[in-house]
């Protein structure tokens, strides 16, 4: 029985090095010339995350995909001069996406971490977010320094999470599947913080006025983001043409229009814009 | 940009990865462990010729053999700390939680499967062999505690070694509510470096290396404990 055992096991390694060797081959695959390759098929395919308001999300009334990174993505094959074809990502697959070619870039409003850049390049940067921390009004915290052995929640696979494990070290951070569920765990005293982009939680802020227990964005930020959009290494005229197009942008005016419709006066957030098209790697 | 392993042996990787191993072990252990003895006790339940009792246990079975593994738990992680009064609820949000519910609800699942796995195993063995053992005097209890159980498990070996291996891989599941597991780890590491197909493939291997391993148990309890006669 056990020698039958290991003769079946030989061919389900064999597929397994098959597997690995094929990945192998596909993560290796980098494109010579992406720039030529998106001007000879006559358009662009732009990713960004698929469930991200006000950022890349499903209108509920059209059925079709709305926000900031998708009228980045319009703009940018605007600029390139060629028609767009939107592509919504799921969190985990949108890095194999992009390394196996099945989109030439993705606008995710994925933050500049020096880790990341060792595996793609970004564009210059084409929004700022800050990372804050919600807590209940009645607990009293005021400071980031107030949060110190408290428990801080944050969704499974952000970059809050990520920051909020360097930069809240006196606080147990704990990670949760989203930002609903850690909302959830703030409101049912699991956590005492709940940290994520200032506009998820301005939403919950605004929520809490009405129902559960009132909730405050604490002033100070863990952390200020810088986005760009990122491509595959070693295209380097894709990424020029990349950002030239951003830096048009921003000069006609269209980022400041982008901006206010989805982040700004035409939006719940009201915010302004405070930041620069500038490298993202500027500190 | 080219795929290599090599990254995962700097910086925070390895003790990341072993942290999320350590934790994926002893969910499986403590699941396996309460999940065989609640299993055992449903096998017991169920031979008490007791109408609702019979019932009861059907009803356990069907729910965690019909909800999704996932959802039940999310009911044990959200649901039962709200049912209790408020300072015990303080409290039991405050320890480590996620670990606990996380292994009870993996526990509870697979005690449903297990029973069903060791009652398979009762029912191949001929009714004759319990009138037997009744008849030289031993009472319900001991005629299944000694004679049709241990030959019950044995029978039911192979689905046993199945469901512990499914264990083993819905052991991932319980990232859902924050638990620090393997898989959980792979997904912070992702989303850290942008080393999808590496880090994926790190996983892959450690999640393999231990299902053979299982599997090696198995065979050796299967040639160790073979069953008593074979159909």
């Amino acid at each position: 029985m056990n020698r039958s055992r290991r003769i079946h096991l030989r061919p389900a390694l064999r597929t397994l090095s098959g597997v690995l060797l094929g990945l192998c081959i596909a993560s290796g695959h980098a494109r010579a010339d992406a720039l030529g390759d998106i001007k000879q098929r006559g358009k662009l395919i732009c990713g960004t995350q698929s469930t991200s308001v006000p950022y890349a999300y499903q209108d509920a009334q059209t059925r079709t995909f709305v926000g900031y990174d998708v009228d980045i993505c319009a703009a940018i094959a605007k600029g390139l001069g060629v028609p767009l074809e939107h592509k919504p990502l799921s969190t985990e697959a949108r890095i194999p996406e992009l390394k196996t070619g099945r989109v030439d870039m993705v606008a995710g409003s994925m933050a500049y971490l020096p880790e990341r850049a060792e595996q793609v390049d970004f564009s210059l940067q084409y929004l700022q977010g800050a990372i804050r921390v919600l807590v209940k009004e009645k607990s009293g915290i005021k400071t980031l320094a107030g949060l110190e052995g408290h428990k801080v929640c944050a969704s499974k696979g952000s970059s809050s999470a990520a920051i909020a494990s360097r930069v809240l070290k006196k606080s147990k951070v704990l990670m949760l599947q989203d930002v609903a569920s850690c909302y959830l765990g703030l409101q049912d005293d699991k956590v005492d913080g709940f940290t994520a982009g200032e506009l998820v939680l301005k939403r919950f802020e605004v929520e809490s006025q009405t129902s559960g227990d009132r909730t405050i964005v604490l002033g100070e930020p863990t952390f200020v983001e810088r986005m760009g959009v990122v491509v595959n290494k070693g295209n380097p005229e894709l990424l020029a043409a990349v950002n030239n197009a951003l830096l048009e942008l921003d000069k006609s005016g269209g980022l400041d229009a982008i901006y206010d419709k989805w982040l700004g006066a035409g939006s719940v957030y009201k915010l302004t814009r405070a930041f620069k098209v500038e490298p993202v790697n500027l500190q | 940009m080219e795929f290599q392993l090599s990254f995962l042996t700097g910086g925070d990787v390895p003790s990341l990865l072993l942290s999320g191993l350590v934790t994926t072990v002893r969910l499986f252990f403590g699941a396996w462990i309460l999940g065989f003895v609640v299993a055992l006790t449903l096998v017991g339940l169920r031979t008490i010729p007791f109408a609702p009792l019979t019932m009861l246990v059907t009803v356990f079975v069907a729910y965690h053999r019909n909800v999704p593994t996932v959802v039940q738990i999310m009911v044990w992680y959200f649901g039962m700390p709200s049912v209790l009064p408020e300072p015990v609820r303080l409290w039991v949000n405050r320890s480590d939680t996620e670990f606990v519910f996380a292994l009870v609800a993996l526990g509870l699942n697979v005690s449903a499967y297990m029973s069903e796995d060791i009652r398979s195993g009762l029912r191949a063995i001929p009714h004759t062999q319990l009138e037997a053992a009744r008849s030289i005097g031993l009472s319900a209890f001991a005629a299944l505690r000694y004679v049709t159980l241990p030959q019950a498990i044995r029978i039911g070996l192979p689905p046993l070694i199945n469901r512990t291996l499914i264990l083993f891989k819905d052991t991932s599941l319980a990232m859902a509510i924050g638990v620090a597991e393997l898989t959980y780890q792979v997904k912070a590491i992702e989303n850290l470096t942008f080393r999808s197909f590496e880090v994926f493939t790190a996983s892959t291997l450690l999640y393999l290396a231990a299902s053979l391993s299982l599997m090696g148990i198995g065979a050796w309890f299967a040639k160790h404990y073979p069953p008593p006669y074979r159909s």
